[in-house]
């Protein structure tokens, strides 16, 4: 099954039902249905090519396109709106796209690009066409292609088969126990493995999807909670923290209906997992491990009787973890690889990150453990290791602890040049709105809870620590 | 400005955090790195830093290794807020 199997069953079983809200406009998949076709035999002209680029805010037509560009069997190359010039050019001339479908607002923003000769159509302008001739598609194997957000390294080409979403897909809904009585909304980019994960549940099992273009407006993800009687959310951990800067009263009436919040394996601090247990009195908060390259790989469930907040939950149903070390000792720190029909087996045009994958396993970069029930831990990445006089540290353990004192927004640890240890560790914090905390109090909170090679020698307050789209920061950016 | 007596207490007070065994009738101005137990690089370093950011003072690399009691401390934090 690929996604437009998933689309027709819903045509067949109840074509009338209201598939995606996009604030005033909605659509049935019966006519979800009917749009991706058309946009599918109106980019006949573009029939030669293997791959198309779309770039697009969220909106219904921006998943009309992504479906139609599906269905006419060819791959579609996912750009976030924000993406730079030379980004764009380089994901460009890698992916060998020679077509940029997009939104008006995205075609005035790369018309102004002086390196980009490649030609650019409007989603509007081809659903407008009228072409009657229905275009044979030879289905490909490859779906989508994403180029990762390069946190640490420098942008890989993703390409995700029909046979990953599916199984990836099925996963989810076993798991997170999704069903055609869900409405789902989701304010993430839908450029990103997470936003497309949800897309695709939605369309597997016939749930109602609502759309927000972001996550920006707090107040309006509330609102929209109590307007759509909403029942599942998709946000990430910031967002989720975010939220609790409201009154405990009015976040517990607006989500008193949720029966789900899913968010993505960015570190989430505690005391925010901790919170939302309580907030929810009909639901869970829910996390996953995983990379574009290897959606999905654990599920985790923060339930009243399970205190790991910190974990990312076990495995998938048929995906292996590893953790490779020194002991070979799974529940001793170690590098994450991973295997499964949710890993590609390929990375796009790139033999050295190719290097990667081996007999089916997956080298993540990651790094964690598990404890003895088969709870996985992150421990952060592989190359942000601090190395402290020869003491390896790794930041997400001191950015944890740190995220837990009252009057810390936020934290990033990292690694600076020290004459006598080599490195040393600097953490920058952004501090919760009216805190007055200050260094010493930060300090102090650390020399009682790390050991003394993990204690910041550097502590700066800072306005903002430069993350991703999905709030995974941006190590390259920090000094 | 901190006046000595303050800069004192807080000095003290580092010390009782960067080695949280040591008791309080054990402290002394006069006592020598090498009579701690636990005085390592690391304390060292520790020690540094939280003096920093209670006086928003920058030690220079010879200043820190120069420190190997609480009253080589206090001297050069004194030199800072002088």
């Amino acid at each position: 099954m690929n996604l437009i199997d998933f689309l027709r069953k819903n045509v067949e079983n109840h074509g009338d039902k209201v598939a995606i809200i996009d604030n005033h406009k909605e659509i049935t998949f019966f006519q979800l249905y009917g749009e991706v076709e058309k946009f599918s035999n109106n980019i006949e002209i573009l029939n030669q090519e293997k791959i198309i680029s779309l770039v697009s805010e969220n909106s219904i037509s921006f998943i009309i396109a992504y479906l139609g560009i599906i269905n006419s069997g060819k791959i579609v190359h996912l750009i976030s709106p924000e993406i730079s010039e030379m980004n764009l050019f380089n994901q460009l001339k890698s992916s060998e796209s020679k077509n940029i479908i997009c939104n008006q607002l995205m075609k005035n923003k790369i018309s102004n690009f002086d390196s980009i000769k490649t030609t650019i159509f409007e989603i509007e302008e081809i659903l407008l066409k009228h072409n009657n001739k229905k275009v044979k598609s030879n289905a490909n194997e490859l779906a989508y292609l994403i180029y990762t957000s390069g946190t640490t390294s420098e942008p890989k080409g993703v390409t995700v088969s029909h046979s990953m979403i599916e199984f990836t897909t099925k996963n989810i809904v076993k798991m997170l126990g999704y069903s055609s009585s869900d409405i789902d909304l989701l304010p993430l980019p839908l450029n990103h493995s997470f936003g497309l994960g949800c897309i695709h549940t939605s369309l597997y099992v016939g749930s109602t999807l609502v759309l927000l273009k972001n996550a920006s407006n707090l107040e309006e993800i509330l609102e929209s909670l109590k307007k759509y009687k909403i029942t599942t959310l998709a946000v990430i951990p910031a967002t989720l923290t975010k939220i609790l800067n409201f009154k405990n009263k009015k976040i517990k009436k607006y989500f008193s209906q949720i029966r789900l919040i899913i968010t993505n394996s960015t570190a989430i601090p505690k005391k925010t997992v901790i919170q939302y247990k309580e907030i929810l009195k009909k639901g869970n908060l829910a996390t996953y491990y995983g990379l574009t390259e290897a959606s999905r790989s654990t599920f985790m469930i923060f339930d009243k009787n399970n205190q790991r907040e910190e974990s990312v939950g076990k495995c998938s149903p048929n995906v292996k973890i590893e953790i490779v070390n020194e002991e070979k000792n799974n529940l001793k720190i170690g590098d994450i690889l991973i295997k499964g029909d949710n890993v590609i087996k390929k990375y796009w045009n790139n033999i050295e990150a190719d290097k990667n994958i081996f007999d089916g396993w997956l080298k993540t970069g990651d790094t964690g453990y598990f404890d003895k029930e088969g709870y996985l831990f992150l421990k952060g990445r592989s190359d942000e290791i601090i190395n402290v006089g020869g003491e390896k540290v790794m930041p997400i353990e001191i950015e944890q602890s740190v995220k837990n004192i009252s009057g810390v927004e936020d934290a990033v640890a990292f690694g600076i040049v020290h004459e006598v240890f080599g490195q040393t560790i600097k953490l920058n914090v952004i501090k919760s709105k009216n805190s007055d905390i200050d260094k010493s109090q930060i300090l102090s909170h650390c020399i009682k809870n790390l050991e003394k090679f993990k204690i910041p020698s550097k502590i700066d307050f800072v306005e903002k620590i430069p993350k991703t789209d999905y709030g995974k920061v941006k190590r390259f950016m920090l000094k | 400005m901190n006046n000595e007596h303050e800069s004192k207490e807080i000095i003290k007070n580092i010390f009782f955090e960067v080695f949280p065994n040591l008791d309080k009738n054990d402290f002394s101005w006069e006592k020598e790195q090498k009579d701690y137990e636990n005085w390592d690089s690391f304390a060292q370093l520790n020690l540094i830093t939280f003096a920093e950011a209670k006086f928003n003072i920058s030690l220079t690399l010879e200043e820190s290794i120069e420190i190997k009691s609480a009253n080589d401390l206090l001297k050069i934090v004194e030199q800072y807020l002088a």
